[in-house]
């Protein structure tokens, strides 16, 4: 055995977690009532308790390492039924956001991203502010002058010049996952039996994030859970018909604008009714869900503030683009993409994160699983 | 009592399972002066016919055949100074746990009758002392406990008089800058109220306070305590009615606790310790008087442990918190961990518990401490942690949390020393000597101990309970011990923290302030408070045999040079645990004596062989059987029709020469119902069913002689709530002495 390690409560983990808006985890006298109620949490390592001591310790590598932090969906049954108002559904929600800063490649970005609460006008001004400075440079920032009745954003924005944006963007925040996810996956596997079993648990994994099935299974949150599901498939929606487009583009040469009754333009336009109906659900929920919903951190309004912009934005792109004025529809196109960007950069280190991380934990949690020998 | 009239209710059903008219035939039998039946006995205006009967002279005494003794007791409410009264409980005992109509059930009610018949005619008119009766109440500890009992006592009007040992009041809490909230919100410290409180007393003129003094002695009794002490001014006397002994306790010896380094860094200190330096400088580690960054609190040090205090001290957890938040009022960046075993903060103090943990740099950890290393810094190695593994904290100082130890003396061990001492020097014989020379040795410790100095034959001080408290049942009576008048409080009493040390306090001194007012009326306190009547000791017949004066639970008693015990009356409970134990039978109370009881045995009807009806003789403790049995009946529930049922005062009072009537008189089985003894006794006179264990136990060898089965004879010890277990304990009786057969001695 190891020798007994030292513990030194860390008093910089339990200020930000009270800074974070998770002081009430001190409140915690471990009586377990949130293990018991927690429909997800798993017999043989239930949370939320365990994460709740570690979080009054301050033990964060430990917390760093624990898959149970995403495998928790926030019903908030815990914060319900806690005697002590501890609001473990709440605290957990403001580890993820620790985790991800803590984990987060290069670091400086995961605690400017983590300080939303006063970095938000930077983090969202600064993109939209860089497609006005890009646009100004390459002459476009106005309409220009003859344009048909039936045009197309391509015309006021070349692609060109939204694939050198938005490629190296995209690039740069996949390798930036692909780090963190890689230090995620390696405490996971540290002092697990579930090590190299990546690919065992994957299958599995995914068809849980598809079906949404646990989000399910997680007491009271069925609003919820309908919301995100169809925020969900509408960004995978989003993401296919932009894929499609490229096709269409340069394989099937096809003419832009499309018309509405055009496949893919179909798919855009659902895609585009799903992710308004998801994410109307999801804040209609924070805003009148009460003490199920949770606390909303600075963290956590943000990611959902720009999500709802984004869609925002787009949407009304599209329709200033059928039926209001070219110069306003540039306007709004100019933000949309600004704030796509901003997603795009701010993948690793916001809430948008959680999809790399509980996905790990996910496939992890199925890899151990499968690796286990049957009793 | 001559002429005694007898008055039969018909109500409540009586009148209907019972044949009436054999009962008044029964009446005019015994002679009764006179038989009145009416068919609601409780009625004012009957009451008052009795009353005027009594008052005229017309009858000596009157026999209630009606309801039990504990029901109607304000419609039958009679001055026992002046009329003698008996009860029979026909509803309960007969009608309502016995068939209607049966001839066995006609008996029984016929029996009691004559039962209660027979004691009326035996019992006499109580006389009321009259003493001159002292207000004062003495405090014996002026800490938060003893001065929040003389404040109690001062607001309610008595002359209060504080001793206090050290050279200022307050106590151990004096100095302490807040204390644990006691009011709503109950989530910060409250400012120590003690310095107002000291301030408040010495300055009332009907408070005297000695500080630097101790008690030299205290003669009397209850209402006429005379009491020395010795103040820096020389010896005072005064007098007192009643006494709290609020001594408060003392840290455990922390040296003693190996593994938690007390002895081996200056850096780990004791919780009053930590007080003391609170109090005195602030916050300092003791090698290098820097301020330390990390604080690390064990609690139960010593507590709760086989080895050191077996107790829980109570106090602990809620000081922690206390002192926890008054290291992050001053240095909130200073970190403190507790690592606990359980933390106990009852009632509302779990909010304060709450409060303190929400502190930033606050944590708080179940665990036990494997032990504490290191000199000037120190790592504190725990296990069983809630992590659920062991773990190291680093720690700049280390605060034990230590448990209490009381300030009590024992009282009946020091008197064994200075016993054995004296015989030890007059001994007959060299062995008589040399036994009691060992004997002085093993309880020299207790020597120099006293703290009360009373003037006791039982000893110089309270007697102590369970690991040196004197304490006594805590829900059965909260204050009483086993010294009428003389009350504990604090954490002397028992362990508690120092919220429950003031109520404790001002409980106690409202129990000596009834003590006085009930002395002062020359009445009994708890349990049989009301009772006017005082044992009466048939001295001539005295053979200094001292069984009174040593099984008196409550020191009543003192002897003289030859032995002859010496009543204290205000100090008697009236259990008659005294006539109990007396053999020569002198001791009795003007309504409650062993003739009285004895002449009911003789009352009883016995059957003859023949009848195939056994008799059983049911002595009962009127505290908890008579009221368990009383329950029973009005739940109707039933048991055997051959029980005869007589409440005593106390298992103790029982003469073994009633034992003795009931089995020659042909009686098959004697069976006691007391209360429960032990360490968790519920016996309202302490000793009463333990007293009677071993008196019977004496009595078997003597049974076995005659050729009369033991099993004839049992002693149940029942609670108060075990009302249904009653009836079965008679039928499993009764079913014992069927298959035993007659008594031989029938008809003898």
């Amino acid at each position: 055995m190891a020798a007994i390690p030292t513990l030194l409560p860390s008093h910089d983990f339990r200020e930000a977690l009270r800074r974070r808006g998770g002081e009430a985890a001190s409140r915690c006298y471990q009586c377990a009532t949130c293990s018991g109620v927690c429909e997800l949490a798993p017999d043989e390592a239930p949370f939320p308790r365990r994460l709740m001591l570690w979080a009054q310790w301050g033990l964060a590598d430990r917390l760093a390492a624990d898959p149970a932090v995403w495998l928790c969906h926030q019903c908030n049954d815990c914060t319900v039924h806690c005697p002590r108002d501890a609001k473990p559904g709440d605290v957990v929600q403001v580890i993820r956001a620790l985790v991800i800063e803590k984990l987060a490649f290069p670091g400086f970005l995961g605690r400017l991203v983590g300080a939303a609460r006063s970095s938000w006008p930077l983090l969202v001004g600064l993109p939209i502010a860089f497609w006005v400075v890009l646009l100004a440079a390459t002459g476009h920032l106005a309409v220009p002058a003859g344009l048909p009745q039936n045009w197309a954003f391509e015309q006021l924005v070349p692609h060109l010049l939204i694939y050198s944006v938005f490629f190296p963007a995209a690039g740069w925040a996949m390798l930036a996952a692909w780090v963190s996810g890689r230090r995620f996956w390696g405490l996971l596997t540290a002092n697990s039996p579930g090590k190299g079993s990546f690919l065992a648990g994957l299958a599995p994994a995914l068809g849980e994030v598809a079906t949404h099935k646990r989000f399910g299974t997680c007491g009271a949150a069925k609003p919820r859970e309908f919301g995100h599901l169809t925020l969900m498939w509408g960004f995978v929606g989003a993401a296919v018909t932009s894929g499609l487009l490229i096709v269409g583009i340069y394989i099937q040469h096809l003419a832009m604008p499309l018309a509405l009754t055009h496949p893919y333009k179909i798919l855009g336009n659902l895609s585009a009714v799903l992710l308004v109906i998801g994410a109307g659900v999801l804040v209609a929920n924070r805003l009148g869900g009460g003490v199920k919903a949770g606390a909303s951190t600075a963290f956590d309004t943000y990611f959902l503030t720009v999500v709802v912009l984004v869609i925002t934005t787009g949407v009304l792109s599209e329709v200033a683009r059928l039926s209001l004025t070219a110069e306003f529809a540039l306007a709004v196109y100019i933000a949309h993409l600004g704030l796509v960007l901003c997603l795009f950069l701010t993948f690793p280190y916001s809430k948008f994160a959680h999809l790399l991380y509980r996905s790990l934990a996910m496939v992890h949690e199925r890899g151990s699983q499968a690796q286990a020998p049957s009793a | 009592m001559e002429r005694l009239g007898v008055f039969l209710c018909t109500g409540c059903g009586i009148g209907d399972a019972l044949k009436a008219e054999g009962l008044t035939a029964l009446a005019e039998e015994l002679g009764a002066a006179t038989c009145q039946t009416s068919p609601c006995l409780c009625a004012p205006e009957t009451v008052a016919d009795i009353r005027a009967a009594l008052e005229s002279g017309t009858i000596g005494g009157a026999l209630l055949a009606a309801c039990s003794a504990r029901a109607k007791t304000e419609a039958f409410a009679f001055d026992p100074a002046r009329h003698a009264v008996g009860r029979v409980s026909l509803r309960e005992q007969v009608v309502w746990s016995h068939p209607a109509g049966n001839e066995d059930t006609q008996m029984l009610a016929e029996d009691l009758v004559r039962m209660g018949y027979a004691r009326l005619s035996k019992i006499g008119l109580a006389k009321p002392l009259a003493e001159t009766i002292e207000r004062t109440v003495l405090v014996v500890g002026g800490g938060l406990a003893g001065l929040t009992a003389a404040r109690t006592a001062a607001d309610l009007g008595h002359p209060v008089v504080v001793v206090e040992k050290a050279a200022a009041l307050g106590g151990s809490l004096a100095a302490v800058e807040g204390l644990v909230p006691d009011r709503p919100p109950y989530d910060s410290l409250h400012d120590n109220h003690l310095p107002r409180l000291i301030a408040e007393l010495t300055s009332n003129a009907g408070v005297r306070v000695f500080v630097s003094s101790t008690v030299k002695a205290i003669t009397g009794q209850p209402g006429q305590f005379h009491v020395e002490l010795v103040t820096p001014a020389g010896e005072v006397t005064l007098a007192a009615g009643a006494i709290v002994q609020a001594t408060g306790s003392r840290p455990y010896d922390a040296s003693k606790l190996d593994r938690l380094g007390y002895s081996s860094s200056p850096n780990v200190i004791t919780a009053p310790e930590l007080d003391a330096m609170l109090a005195g400088g602030g916050l300092k580690r003791p090698s290098d008087g820097a301020v330390p960054q990390r604080v690390v609190f064990i609690q139960c040090a010593g507590s709760r442990d086989p080895e050191h205090l077996p107790y829980c001290s109570a106090d602990c957890c809620t000081a922690t918190l206390r002192q926890v938040a008054t290291i992050h009022r001053a240095h909130p960046d200073v970190e403190t961990a507790v690592v606990y075993r359980d933390m106990r903060t009852p009632g509302q103090l779990e909010r304060f518990y709450l409060a303190v943990q929400q502190q930033p740099g606050s944590l708080f950890t179940r665990g036990e401490v494997a032990g504490v290393s290191g000199n000037g810094h120190l790592k504190v190695a725990l296990r069983d942690t809630l992590l659920g593994e062991g773990t190291v904290l680093d720690a700049d100082l280390v605060v034990l949390a230590v448990g209490l130890v009381p300030n009590s003396a024992d009282g009946e061990a020091i008197r064994i020393h200075t016993d054995a001492v004296k015989r030890s020097q007059t001994g007959e014989s060299e062995v008589q000597r040399e036994e009691a020379g060992k004997v002085a040795a093993q309880y020299a410790g207790y020597q120099g101990t006293e703290i009360l100095n009373l003037d006791y034959r039982q000893g110089p001080d309270l007697p102590t309970l369970r690991y040196g408290f004197p304490d006594s049942h805590f829900i059965c009576f909260p204050y009483e011990t086993r010294r009428t008048g003389i009350y504990a409080a604090g954490t002397v009493h028992a362990p508690m923290d120092a919220g429950q040390a003031e109520e404790d306090g001002a409980g106690a001194a409202m129990k000596a302030v009834q003590c006085i007012v009930a002395a002062a009326r020359g009445e009994a306190v708890h349990p049989r408070a009301g009772d006017i009547g005082i044992p009466d000791f048939f001295l001539q017949r005295c053979t200094q045999c001292k069984r009174c004066t040593e099984e008196c639970p409550f020191g009543t008693l003192n002897e003289d040079a030859k032995g002859t015990p010496q009543l204290n009356a205000l100090r008697c409970r009236r259990c008659g645990i005294c006539m109990g134990a007396c053999p020569e039978r002198i001791i009795s109370f003007p309504d409650y004596s062993v003739d009285a009881v004895a002449s009911m045995i003789k009352a009883m009807s016995v059957p003859e062989e023949s009848d195939e009806k056994p008799r059983i003789l049911a002595l009962l403790c009127e505290n908890d059987a008579l009221p368990a049995l009383d329950v029973a009946a009005t739940r109707r529930m039933s048991w055997n029709p051959w029980v005869r049922v007589i409440p005593i005062r106390c298992l103790g009072s029982t003469n073994i020469v009633w034992i003795a009537d009931s089995l020659s008189r042909g009686i098959d089985g004697v069976i006691l119902i007391g209360c429960k003894s032990g360490d968790d006794y519920q016996c309202h006179y302490v000793r009463g069913s333990q007293l009677a264990q071993t008196r019977l136990g004496n009595v078997q060898e003597t049974l076995q002689r005659l050729a009369l089965e033991p099993e004839r004879i049992r002693v149940v010890e029942l609670a108060h709530d075990e009302f249904a277990r009653i009836p079965e304990v008679l039928d499993e009786f009764a079913a014992t002495i069927e298959e035993l057969g007659p008594n031989p001695m029938k008809g003898f």
